[in-house]
């Protein structure tokens, strides 16, 4: 069992990752790759190593991905653009001090083109539509500077009308309850200063049952634990100030047993394989809970909280205090 | 990547695995970069479709080829087609995108390219009936969803297919049916919250329009949830349901009753003794129970004090806020994962006692 973070290792996991080009499975994922070099450099900064990964190269891969008929990022060069992929660009513009590199009026136009009459946002022009779209929209165009061009009242209405009885969200009107849903609705409604529209004893309740006896999270109610449901989760107990309304220390303990400390890398839950995406939301949750060493993460955006407060963007969640190292 | 687990290539077998796989990788990149050069050309033939098809097959999350498979559809040969051509060829989106959600059913790209199918549609039909294809079409896509459904009752891109469909199809099906689907889940397992989560929504509909009689209805559910608490108090997705159907506690009766239960139910419990002694020496399980009972007691009797103190009177009142904060110290101990939650709640209890 593993009681420390392997900063080194889970690094040096990050950087191997570009360099896997010989294998299937790197280019059959091509359609995340934006994301996960967006979950990649949070993940460095979080680890105080903003340096790891080339900047330059990185600039110069998230302009090829521009998708200039429609004037958003696709996932990968030659991919279309996605509302995804196009947030994912942004928040690596951001972080790395890039984003007059983008064309921000066509951007923002190609975000405000996906709001639906309903309020809620498609991914693309095929019309897939979901509270995550709508969550990304909102975190976009606030990075961008945009959100004046928003119908608020409108997005606000669709997330409302998403409230289940048991105070969280689901992906659209009718859904269930799911903490993903969760984290993206009250994240949007922070960044729209409406939490009134949460009933906040209710889904604080809700995220505090998440927790199972072994320390981790799970997703909704009967289902197992997963590491990725740290970050989400605990985004939102964070912005409801009741991150400790959970065991911090159990689910610390849970998310270090999911490390892979030969290869580096987190996974979804212990003896799995490592992947990016949870060694993102791994890491991004233990720097909630106020692991030693880290950097501080903003919950509201998923990035790291220096970030959003230079942007004037920070809202009034509350993370556990750091630990001493 | 969830629920893979962890192997240990050596460096050899990483090798071997790159030998036998590089015809598949070369085949690959050589079909990706077809496909990304003809949908730059707007190369909308027959062909360029049949490439997205070897793709899709190869990787179903290649959302770029989804789209451009549509834009092929559109531009070209839905144009060419009679109506009887084109329910032939969305029938046949159909058939491929079932096997790739037999083996993918949370995808979401998959999910969307059968909606997408399903919207394009033509009206007309073999008699004369103009929504003929449509009626077809719908309904064999609520057989597909109860079949995922019995696969994975939890798949919530399913539920949400479900509703979806159930909204969309041309004739619609009471609400009585669903409800009794809903049924028919909860009795083979009473863990699926998706379930209970279903009845939710659909039980207010049929209350609003008058097809089910709410206060006869409401008295029908709490015996079926109380049985289902019974058999397996542990449950959570029994205990939200339970509480939805409690709401703001405005029906004292019910209220009452429902505590009197959840008392009962303690007290059955084997390990119910935990309920007054310090000493805890049960199972996480059992504590997992009681905790729950307790939770749902603290929350319920918090309910009553809001909403009907005058008829508690002052006295009441106060037996009921004790209750409480004893039932709050002993789940600090009881659940400790959430013991400053209950810490919290506590000390507003006492600044309401003083």
């Amino acid at each position: 069992m593993s009681s420390e973070l392997a900063i080194a290792q889970h690094i040096k996991y990050i950087q191997a990752l570009g360099k896997q080009k010989d294998d299937l499975i790197y280019h059959k994922t091509a359609h995340l790759r934006m994301n996960a070099v967006y979950w990649g450099l949070t993940a460095t900064c979080i680890l105080g190593r903003p340096d790891a990964l080339d900047r330059e190269e990185m600039i110069a891969y998230v302009m090829s991905c521009w998708d200039d008929e429609a004037g958003g990022f696709g996932a990968h060069t030659g991919h279309d653009a996605h509302i995804h992929s196009t947030l994912s660009a942004i928040q690596i513009m951001v972080m790395q001090d890039a984003l007059d590199r983008i064309d921000i009026e066509r951007v923002t136009q190609f975000i405000l083109s996906l709001q639906q009459p309903s309020g809620v946002f498609a991914g693309d022009a095929f019309g897939e539509v979901d509270t995550r779209f709508l969550y990304i929209a909102v975190n976009a165009l606030a990075l961008l500077g945009r959100l004046g061009d928003l119908d608020q009242e409108k997005t606000v209405e669709y997330v409302r009308q998403c409230r289940n009885y048991d105070g969280g969200f689901g992906r659209i009107v009718g859904s269930e309850s799911h903490a993903g849903q969760v984290f993206v609705c009250t994240a949007a409604l922070a960044i729209l200063d409406r939490l009134d529209v949460i009933d906040e004893p209710t889904l604080a309740w809700w995220l505090a049952e998440r927790q199972l006896p072994n320390g981790g999270l799970n997703g909704r109610p009967q289902k197992l634990e997963d590491v990725c449901y740290s970050f989400w989760a605990l985004s939102a107990l964070s912005v409801l100030r009741k991150l400790h309304w959970i065991d911090a220390a159990a689910l610390t303990s849970f998310i270090l047993s999911a490390q892979d400390m030969e290869v580096g890398g987190i996974a979804d839950r212990p003896g799995n394989m490592a992947d990016i995406f949870h060694t993102h939301f791994g890491i991004a949750g233990l720097s909630l809970v106020g692991y030693p060493g880290l950097v501080d993460l903003d919950p509201v955006f998923c990035m790291p909280a220096s970030v959003i407060e230079k942007k004037g963007l920070r809202k009034g969640w509350e993370a556990l205090p750091r630990q001493k190292v | 990547m969830h629920g893979v687990r962890r192997s240990r290539e050596s460096r050899e077998a990483r090798e071997a695995r790159r030998q036998r796989e590089q015809e598949e990788l070369n085949t690959y990149l050589s079909l990706q970069e077809d496909i990304l050069s003809r949908k730059k050309d707007k190369d909308w033939s027959k062909d360029a479709f049949d490439l997205t098809t070897r793709m899709l097959n190869k990787n179903p999350e290649f959302y770029t080829v989804w789209n451009y498979r549509r834009l092929i559809l559109l531009n070209n040969i839905f144009r060419n087609s009679s109506p009887h051509e084109k329910i032939d060829i969305l029938a046949n989106e159909l058939v491929m995108t079932i096997s790739a959600l037999k083996v993918h059913p949370k995808v979401y790209w998959i999910w969307n390219h059968r909606r997408w199918c399903l919207e394009n549609i033509p009206e007309g039909g073999d008699d004369d009936d103009m929504q003929g294809w449509r009626k077809t079409c719908w309904k064999r896509e609520l057989y597909l969803v109860e079949q995922m459904l019995d696969a994975d009752p939890r798949n919530f891109h399913a539920w949400d297919y479900r509703r979806y469909v159930l909204s969309s199809m041309p004739i619609q099906r009471p609400e009585t049916a669903e409800l009794a689907y809903t049924t028919k889940k909860i009795e083979s397992d009473f863990s699926n919250f998706s379930a209970w989560h279903q009845r939710t929504k659909v039980l207010p509909r049929l209350w609003e329009s008058g097809k089910l009689d709410k206060a006869q209805s409401l008295q029908q559910e709490f015996v079926l949830v109380q049985n289902a608490m019974w058999a397996d108090p542990d449950d959570q997705s029994v205990w939200l349901y339970h509480r939805w159907l409690i709401g703001s506690g405005d029906d004292y009766d019910s209220l009452t009753r429902e505590i009197k239960g959840i008392h009962e139910l303690l007290e059955e419990q084997p390990d119910s003794k935990c309920m007054f002694s310090p000493i805890l020496a049960t199972l996480n399980l059992t504590n997992a129970c009681v905790s729950g009972c307790m939770e749902t007691l603290v929350h319920y009797k918090r309910l009553l004090i809001r909403s009907h103190t005058s008829r508690l009177g002052p006295e009441g009142t106060q037996i009921l806020r004790e209750e409480c904060l004893g039932l709050l110290k002993q789940l600090e101990e009881l659940d400790p994962l959430r013991r400053q939650r209950y810490r919290d709640l506590g000390a507003l209890r006492r600044r309401h006692c003083q």
